[in-house]
């Protein structure tokens, strides 16, 4: 996670990295693509090409929060998600699919594996998507609500096919992230190179350098 | 072979596992990793599985439960498929093993090399992160002195004399285009580097032994020339592509954090991955393939394995030591990281240098206040560990000596030299000796000891025709040939490396700054950068002349 404000005028950015997890075909890619793009395929094969999205939004005129968000791609599915995966995650969003009632309980083995494993300031979400399919449902809004409140998590069920409530979870999380603190969480520790900015040249040797 | 054509992904629904796949590949190391995602995205069907419940194989990095659980695998006579074996732990109690992060095959990245290159290309450097690594010493006379990695050390230092200068000015000159003048050292191809450099550049024994082993990192004097000369200036072509610093390791880990990103990658394009799957058997005839939980899977390609490797008489000696300082004293400004090297004959008579990668809390692999120490030697058996033992405890006495806060030592008037600008600097010799008359009162407290050995392996001489063997990590500390054993392995199941990880990112997101382009590597960038450099200074040599009268 990294705050910064622009110069120029009262603007607060911060990005922070949220992960998904989620029993396959829950709906995990198909939420982030209605997100990011506001966009859905029915016939939407397992996650494949972009598993490494980002999206920004402005809680209010002078707060933008951006969203670096990673999908599994598929590496759940096995049990072989990589520690990298979890790493200084700030949020979780834990998919179910409201017709399918075993997709909850695995949800559920996921909340915990976050709540034992993750940083223990993880903002976990659960989702309980594929509302538009109401006819269908297996889990009842009420114990799946009832749930979330005991464990601590933020819930709302969701369409990425109608897009409802979508964008409303994502706010809802953005919200919740401890945006005053950010700065000063920030680790003493030396930052990362950016990969990205290699000098041209070497800069003028300096003569004042010392070498004490 | 599998067509670029073909769907990119597995035609298995979901939950049920694959029973056929192009390439099978077997460990998660970093270069099977490397090779899994370049395959994957070029189109073939990748199934990678392997025995462990961790990622990178021979390259991992674990958690304190996980290494206690590896050091009883690799000691178990039942254990014949790990190079490793030998190892004595030491876990302090109270420890929370999530905390740690412990490389069984430590490696440093150097910040102009091919792999780095690969990891912008691919985009798997989005998923890691990359902390400076400046502090290179060399452990000479009881003391560690910061090597004068730049012509701007050389200039500075106190400790050279104006022919010394001249001599090392003049190599440093030639060795960034060294591959363009191969009058200059031809003749000594295949002979040993210190003999070209006392010989060609009229180098003496400490700067000999500087360049070899703590700039090109290298193990003995006797190392080939043009290997040398090559790692020299990669050493020096690196500094200040990013910053005042030539390498960079990645947190958390090094090269199996790499491979968990190149795995990322490949199931990004649609491989499979099941970790904890062993394989029981390979019929490289039919190309079918059994696991431990008898499901059967029809390999139509290639299987790459990274196990099957056989031991060679050659072993190499490792140590891993966690302690409770935060080493600080050894690291550079706002870094968390430095290299000490013990040259060959500094420590009773060793043959090889000892190679120590410091690590603090920085590197994500210890906690606050810690420090991991990873020391090798190519040297084997009890004179290996020994080796080892003695370069520990001159790491000890040093921390000791240069991290305790009330020690004070007079200086002299004489002891004090000014810098061209005026500026006031202690000799590091005098320095050296005073600190050497000091004992320490604090003793160092190990939370963590390891050592182990590592055979070095080769593949079975009548490999089947559908197997590719890939080899162990080397000892070296640097990523050298990681990338061009992929690429060969990749060509020996596409036919070619002309696509090797020739990707159009459309799909992904258009984020061009988190990407940015591989450094330039060309030659005559250096060459450029060298005579700017030089440009700054039109009277260099007067200067180092006019430093020489203080
Ligand atoms: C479901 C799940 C599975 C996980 N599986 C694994 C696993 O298989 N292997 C694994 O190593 N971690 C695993 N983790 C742990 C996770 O990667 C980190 O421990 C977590 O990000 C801790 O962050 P923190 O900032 O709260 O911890 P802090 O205690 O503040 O950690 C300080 C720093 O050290 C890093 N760190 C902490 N623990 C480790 C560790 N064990 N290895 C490397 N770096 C660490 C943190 O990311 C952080 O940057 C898993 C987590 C979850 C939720
Ligand atoms: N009706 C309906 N279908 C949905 C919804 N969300 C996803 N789907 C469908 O469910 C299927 C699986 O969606 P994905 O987004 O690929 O699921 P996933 O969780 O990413 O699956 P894996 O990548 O395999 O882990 C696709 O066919 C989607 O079209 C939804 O809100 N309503
Ligand atoms: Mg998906």
């Amino acid at each position: 996670m990294a705050v910064a404000r622009d110069s120029t005028s009262s603007t607060r950015f911060a990005q922070f990295k949220l992960v998904l997890l989620g029993e396959s075909a829950v709906g995990k890619s198909s939420l982030v693509l209605r997100f990011v793009k506001d966009q859905f395929d029915d016939y939407r094969e397992s996650t494949i090409g972009a598993a490494f999205l980002t999206q920004t939004i402005a809680l209010d005129e002078s707060t933008t929060i951006k969203f670096e968000i990673w999908d599994t791609a598929g590496q759940e599915r096995y049990k072989s998600l990589a520690p990298m995966y979890y790493r200084n995650a700030n949020c979780a969003v834990v998919v179910y699919d409201i017709t399918q009632a075993a997709s909850l309980d695995k949800a559920k083995s996921w909340v915990k594996e976050l709540q034992r494993q993750a940083n223990e300031n993880i903002i976990i979400a659960l989702a309980g998507n594929k509302l538009d399919l109401d006819g269908k449902r297996q889990v009842e809004t009420a114990a799946a609500e009832a749930y979330a409140s005991e464990s601590g998590l933020l819930f709302f069920e969701t369409s990425a096919k109608s897009g409802e409530n979508v964008t409303e979870l994502f706010t809802a999380i953005a919200k919740r992230l401890p945006l005053e603190t950010a700065s000063s969480r920030q680790r003493t520790a030396p930052k990362g190179v950016d990969l990205s900015r290699p000098n041209r040249r070497a800069p003028a040797a300096s003569n004042n350098g010392c070498t004490c | 072979m599998a067509s670029a054509s073909s769907s990119k992904v597995p035609a298995a629904s979901p939950n049920t596992p694959p029973d056929s796949c192009d390439v099978l590949v077997y460990g998660t190391g970093l270069v099977e990793s490397i090779v899994a995602a370049a395959l994957a995205w070029q189109g073939t069907n990748v199934l990678h599985l392997d025995p462990n419940p961790f990622y990178g194989g021979l390259w991992a990095s674990l958690n304190l439960e996980e290494l206690k659980a590896w050091t009883d695998k690799i000691n178990s006579p039942a254990t014949n498929d790990t190079p490793f074996s030998n190892a004595y732990l030491y876990i302090s109690r109270n420890l929370d093993p999530r905390k740690y992060a412990i490389d069984i095959s430590p490696h440093v990245l150097f910040t102009r090399a091919d792999l780095l290159n690969l990891l912008i290309q691919s985009r798997v450097s989005r998923y890691l992160e990359f902390k400076p690594l400046g502090s290179f010493h060399t452990f000479e006379q009881d003391s560690f002195e910061k090597v004068p990695g730049t012509k701007e050390d050389i200039f500075t230092s106190q400790n050279l004399t104006l022919l010394t200068k001249r001599s090392l000015m003049r190599f440093m000159k030639f060795v960034v285009i060294w591959d363009e003048t191969p009058d200059v050292w031809l003749e000594y191809k295949g002979k040993p580097i210190s003999l070209f450099l006392k010989e060609k550049f009229n180098l003496d024994e400490p700067q000999i032994v500087e360049l070899v082993h703590s700039i090109a990192l290298l193990s003995s004097p006797s190392s080939p020339t043009e290997l040398a000369l090559d790692r020299i200036k990669r050493y020096l072509s690196s500094m200040q592509v990013y910053g005042n610093f030539p390498a960079m390791y990645s947190m958390y880990g090094s090269g199996g954090e790499i491979a968990q990103g190149f795995c990322r990658s490949a199931a990004v394009a649609g491989a499979v991955y099941r970790l904890g799957t062993k394989l029981s058997s390979f019929d490289d005839e039919s190309g079918v393939a059994v696991l431990d939980n008898g499901e059967k899977i029809k390999v139509t390609e290639k299987l790459i394995t990274s196990y099957g490797l056989l031991p060679s008489s050659r072993e190499i000696t490792r140590m891993v030591a966690v302690v409770e300082k935060d080493c600080k004293e050894w690291f550079a400004e706002g870094e968390s990281a430095a290299i000490v090297v013990f040259p060959p004959e500094t420590l009773d008579g060793n043959k090889y240098a000892v190679q120590a990668l410091v690590l603090g809390s920085g590197s994500g692999q210890v906690p606050l206040g810690q420090a991991v120490w990873y020391l090798s030697t190519q040297e084997s058996g009890e004179q290996g560990r020994k080796d080892l033992f003695l370069a520990l405890e001159k790491m000890e006495e040093s921390i000791l000596r240069e991290s305790t806060e009330d020690f004070e030592f007079d200086v002299s008037e004489e002891d004090i030299a000014y810098l061209p600008n005026g500026m006031p600097v202690v000799s590091s010799v005098r320095l050296g000796e005073s600190l050497r008359n000091f004992t320490p009162k604090e003793s160092l407290k190990y939370l963590l000891k390891l050592t182990y050995t590592q055979k070095v392996t080769v593949p079975p001489p009548q490999p089947g025709s559908k197997t590719i063997y890939v080899p162990a990590p080397s000892i070296d500390i640097v990523y050298d040939g990681v990338v061009t054993r992929a690429q060969a392995i990749y060509e020996g199941v596409t036919g070619t490396t002309e696509d090797f990880f020739e990707v159009d990112f459309e799909d992904e997101d258009d984020d061009a700054t988190a990407t940015g382009n591989p450094p330039d590597t060309s030659i005559g960038d250096v060459a450029d950068i060298d005579d700017e450099e030089l440009g700054d200074h039109p009277d260099f040599d007067e200067e180092v002349a006019g430093e020489m009268t203080i």
